[in-house]
């Protein structure tokens, strides 16, 4: 097994670099030099802007600044923004927990919600319930994401007002942050009504960022579960007189977990590109938002450092889905690589 | 070798051509869901083609008397403007109608490059195992990891926001899905018999990547190639939302619904008629991509 984990980690190697690499040469790409942009209208003299390309090691060789930022990287130091001169890292481990908070709890409606709807409509093949399921989640599938979004505004707190528009919790709370996730300090907090207030601001973000991944999931679990459901041993199951529920969870629904694992670990590059326009919409103070912010401000540190983390993040969950893999089937981890 | 005249060969080359297009015709409208997508994709295309002709409006005339007018089904609704008129006045049912021409010209672009590229890198790959192989899909293993959005945000913002470099960008992020596919079909085409034997033939390689394994691997590509197309609109319609796609006035539908958003609680049809246009779209071409798997692929059939 072991063997297997450091096979992979070998070939992400190779495309750790690649993503640097990409990263490097996208803000290189921009015409310009970045201390005119930095400078913006106002212009810098001759002297400084010679200073200044300097100072940012600017005036060195291409492939010598690449050099010195892969070994600044590999010492965990991304550079400064520009804009607010706090260094890239820190400033994406502070806005980093409410990304993940929303990311996981968007998840996790998919996975709760998803997963059994698609069984319920493998074993009820052909069924009204079947399809609307499959029309439902084929327009799920379909949503213009920020569409979709504004329109949970309009009804959930625009008609009903049941639910705030933006930020992660009321002004009327403050509390220090212990574990970055905003539901489990506002319940540490001990503030009556802090945790309420947290948890209704993630319930529209959730289900805006939620509703992909849960069509996908519905869809897959449904094809993953027909095709199992077909297969001798679930005949034999059957023969054997276990009840339909076992035949169902335990027999078919594990062989068939798998693609629906596949689906899940592919999702949190959706998850995360999603996230851009679900944190924009609801001015959620994650790092997608963090991202267009500073493509707009030109905050190309922080562009950069940011594709740099986000990517390495994305390769990582493919490798853990890929030792899951492993673990699951060991027919996989065996096929002698 | 029979001898038959070069005359009945076309005609039989024809007549089996067309059994193989009924057969796949047959199978299509199987699937109703696929048939109402295909109608429905179908008037599109024809009100995107007489788009000036079937226009009430200019879609970018500003009618100052009539702003923000409401649909004809809301109280205050005019027949002169069916949809309604947007902050500048303009007339929203011809706004969209104009829109649809941009939702097919993204499909069409993205999917051309997507096709030609990601075609071309993958057989490449299929064909030269070794370092070749390892450094396309190295290379496609790169982009794949940035999510698509962030990347083709980045991508525009290099570029200049407009809507052909988000199309460049968002065909950049989609070529490694079809490299991906063409070369593993490719790869399970290369061990067949009809391929070593055109081998022995003496066919050159590109003869072999392009007339003799290509057609075989078509089906899944214009699956993939169908689901793209929706993919694209979709992505298109983000960044114009995020203000790095179409720029104003043109009435492309996500930056008609950037445009309206600080209309959401006044006048909410502002922002819902687009938003329904590019979900009902994009559900269509969704819908015709299943039927398609359906026809093409017996084996990824859907399970119906």
């Amino acid at each position: 097994m072991l063997r297997f984990i450091l096979q992979r980690l070998a070939v992400l190697i190779p495309t750790f670099f690649g993503i640097t690499l990409a990263a490097f040469i996208f803000i290189h790409l921009i015409p310009g030099d970045p201390i005119e942009v930095m400078a913006g209208e106002r212009g810098v003299s001759p002297e400084k802007h010679a200073e200044l390309m300097h100072a940012f090691g600017l005036d060195q060789p291409l492939w010598k600044q690449y050099l010195d930022y892969i070994w600044q990287l590999l010492h965990g130091d991304l550079g400064k923004s520009f804009v607010t001169k706090q260094p890239v890292i820190e400033e994406f481990f502070k806005l980093f927990p409410a990304t993940v908070e929303l990311a996981l709890s968007a998840l996790i409606f998919a996975i709760i919600i998803g997963i059994p709807a698609g069984i319920i409509a493998a074993v009820k093949r052909g069924s009204v319930f079947d399809h609307s399921l499959m029309t439902l989640s084929l327009t799920g599938f379909s949503m213009p994401l920020f569409w979709w979004a504004l329109l949970l505004i309009v009804f959930f707190s625009g008609n009903l007002g049941w639910t705030p528009v933006s930020g992660r919790i009321s002004v009327l709370y403050y509390f220090d942050s212990v574990t970055g996730f905003m539901l489990i300090d506002s319940w540490l907090s001990g503030q009556p009504g802090a945790f309420k207030s947290a948890a209704s601001h993630l319930i529209l973000p959730t289900i805006a960022l939620g509703t992909i991944p849960l069509a996908t999931f519905a869809r897959q679990t449904r094809s993953a579960m027909l095709e199992t459901m077909g297969e001798d041993f679930i005949k034999t199951a059957r023969a054997k007189g276990l009840s339909p529920f076992r035949v169902t969870v335990v027999h078919a629904f594990r062989n068939a977990l798998i693609p629906i694992i596949t689906v899940i670990g592919l999702s949190v590059g959706v998850l995360l590109g999603g996230a851009i326009l679900t944190e924009t919409i609801f001015s959620w103070p994650g790092i997608g938002k963090w991202m267009v912010d500073s493509i707009f401000r030109r905050d190309y540190a922080v562009v950069q450092g940011g594709l740099i983390l986000i990517a390495t993040m994305v390769i990582a969950v493919n490798l853990t889905v890929d030792v899951l893999y492993g673990l699951i089937d060991p027919r996989i981890r065996k096929k002698g690589h | 070798m029979s001898m038959q005249s070069p005359n009945s060969k076309s005609e039989k080359i024809q007549s089996a051509l067309m059994a193989v297009l009924s057969g796949f015709w047959y199978e299509f409208k199987q699937n109703r869901g696929a048939l109402y997508g295909l109608i429905f994709v179908t008037i599109l295309a024809f009100v995107a083609i007489f788009a000036d002709l079937v226009a009430p409006f200019s879609p970018i005339e500003q009618y100052r008397d009539f702003l923000k007018l409401p649909p004809i089904w809301v109280e205050g609704g005019n027949w002169d403007f069916i949809l309604g008129t947007d902050a500048l006045g303009r007339d929203q049912l011809s706004r969209i109608i104009h829109g649809s021409r941009y939702s097919f010209y993204i499909g069409f672009i993205v999917i051309f490059f997507c096709l030609t590229i990601g075609i071309f890198l993958g057989l490449v790959a299929a064909f030269n195992k070794g370092y070749v192989d390892t450094f396309i899909m190295r290379l496609m293993d790169i982009i794949l990891a940035f999510p698509s959005l962030l990347m083709a945000l980045a991508l525009v913002a290099i570029l200049g926001p407009s809507l052909e470099n988000a199309m460049i960008a968002i065909a950049v992020v989609y070529i490694p899905h079809f490299v991906r596919l063409t070369r593993a079909q490719a790869l399970s085409e290369l061990g067949k018999d009809y391929v070593s034997s055109s081998k022995t033939m003496g066919a050159s390689s590109a003869r072999l990547m392009f007339i003799n394994v290509l057609p075989n691997c078509m089906a899944p590509l214009i699956v993939q190639a169908t689901m793209s197309f929706s993919s694209a609109i979709l992505d298109a319609a983000a960044l114009g939302f995020l203000g790095m796609g179409a720029q104003p006035p043109t009435p492309e539908w996500g930056t008609m619904l950037a445009d309206s958003r600080q209309y959401i609680t006044s006048d909410p049809w502002l922002m819902g008629i687009p938003g329904l246009f590019i979900l009902v779209t994009v559900l269509s071409i969704n819908l015709i991509g299943d039927g398609l798997r359906d026809a093409l692929d017996p084996k990824m059939k859907s399970n119906k």
